[in-house]
């Protein structure tokens, strides 16, 4: 603003305004002219340091901004706790209708006696299939950052790996190979067995497929992965995978048509299948994450 | 107070395990840890929602020919427990896949060591 130094100038210069005599000062371009010269601009050495300076300011004040948050959170979090209703209580209000209406009619809409597998499977089967999509998901994504092939592998790694295998395949652990022996035909049977008591008993398609998957490690980190390609090679494992989720979005598919058109099922067992289903993209899931974290090839 | 805190014990215990993980995701400069902070915070809310759908003298929701009317405890946290650690599972690969390749790049997984072999290889 353009500040008179007396009242006199200030009359003086309206007067001279009202009479036409001058035009008021372009307030826009008086600023602009107020404004300091530009510099020139500046050296890289400036930038670097002022970053440096940034980066140091930021490194010191990162922790304290990060404590003080979290202790935020954790007050809120508290503060929500402590007004939660009481632990254990019959009444509480997630204790709804739904939950009653799942234990009630459960074994009788769906066949499935253990009421959470009823659940995943039927009642929530689409959240089940996001959930087998993920998994496909997380393993190709894994597959895709470190999967070796012909065109990521250089000259040093591929030795590298071949020297490891040599000397495996020279001095094998025969504790591991022994044990492996006894053990994997039993992690397989408890497996199957979990797989299919999955409508009856704890257990069900996620905790039989992992443990089909650990029998699967098993295996592998005995008898080396040649002797594992003969069970189990990249394009065997791929069809199974694939299998897996098709046979699931399939079998679910026709158990959601059949419900919604109100036709009879005659397919008794339907949930033991797609238990299956879920069961084989689990196992190949967990092998996979094994197989690719560890060799990055199959 | 302290009869409340007790009442709630897991939910609480739950809120702490949070706190811890949250701390260390924000605070640990190693990726590797971070993650572990990470998967920390998974566990708390597992054992948050998995806490909500008990019911004291409850037993597991498998219906059946018992001889008796037991008192069930709720199937829905547990099923959305299940949800939940899959995609703990997948994003824990998927990170850990991530700093693997990361190490195989900047040959470190310290992050402010990482950072600056980024910044210097950026130049």
């Amino acid at each position: 603003m353009n500040k008179t130094p007396s009242k006199q100038s200030w009359w003086l210069r309206l007067v001279e305004w009202v009479d036409g005599d001058r035009e008021p000062k372009d307030q826009t371009l008086f600023v602009m002219e107020q404004r300091p010269p530009r510099h020139v601009q500046r050296s890289d050495a400036e930038f670097a340091t002022q970053d440096k300076h940034r980066l140091h300011r930021f490194r010191r004040w990162y922790p304290v901004c990060a404590v003080l948050i979290c202790l935020a959170l954790m007050g809120i979090l508290m503060a929500a706790v402590l007004t939660m209703p009481t632990f254990g209580e019959a009444d509480n209000p997630i204790n709804n209708e739904v939950a009653e209406h799942y234990l009630e009619y459960g074994l009788e809409e769906t066949g499935s006696a253990n009421v959470v597998t009823a659940m995943i499977l039927s009642y929530r089967g689409f959240d089940t299939l996001g959930e087998s999509c993920v998994l496909f998901l997380a393993v190709a994504a894994v597959m895709m950052l470190l999967l070796r092939d012909e065109k990521n592998t250089d000259e040093h790694d591929q030795q590298k790996q071949e020297r490891e295998d040599g000397i495996l395949a020279a001095h094998p652990d025969l504790i591991l190979r022994r044990a492996a022996w006894v053990l994997v035909p039993f992690v397989f049977l408890f497996a199957l067995y979990v797989l299919l008591n999955g409508e009856v008993s704890p257990g069900g398609g996620f905790s039989g497929g992992t443990i089909l998957g650990a029998g699967l490690i098993l295996y592998s980190a005995a008898y080396g992965p040649k002797q594992m390609r003969v069970l189990m090679d990249a394009r065997r494992y791929a069809a199974v995978r694939t299998f897996g989720l098709v046979l699931y979005v399939l079998l679910y598919g026709i158990y959601i048509f059949l419900g919604a058109n109100q036709m009879p099922n005659y397919l008794t067992g339907m949930t033991l299948l797609i238990d299956l289903a879920v069961g084989l993209v689990v196992a190949c899931t967990v092998y996979g994450f094994y197989v690719l974290f560890s060799r990055g090839e199959f | 107070m302290l009869e409340t805190i007790l009442q709630n014990r897991f939910a609480v215990t739950a809120v702490i395990l949070f706190g811890i993980g949250f701390m260390n995701l924000l605070l640990q400069q190693n990726l590797l840890k971070k993650v572990v902070g990470f998967n920390i915070m998974d566990s708390a809310v597992f054992l948050l929602l998995a806490s909500l759908g008990y019911i004291d003298g409850g037993v597991a929701p498998i219906v059946g020919d018992r001889g008796f009317d037991p008192l069930y405890i709720n199937p829905i946290p547990s099923g959305l427990v299940l949800t939940g650690i899959v995609v703990s599972v997948s994003i824990t690969a998927f990170s850990l896949a991530l700093i693997q390749r990361i190490y195989r790049r900047y040959g470190t997984i310290e992050l402010w060591e990482l950072l600056e072999r980024a910044g210097k290889e950026d130049d």
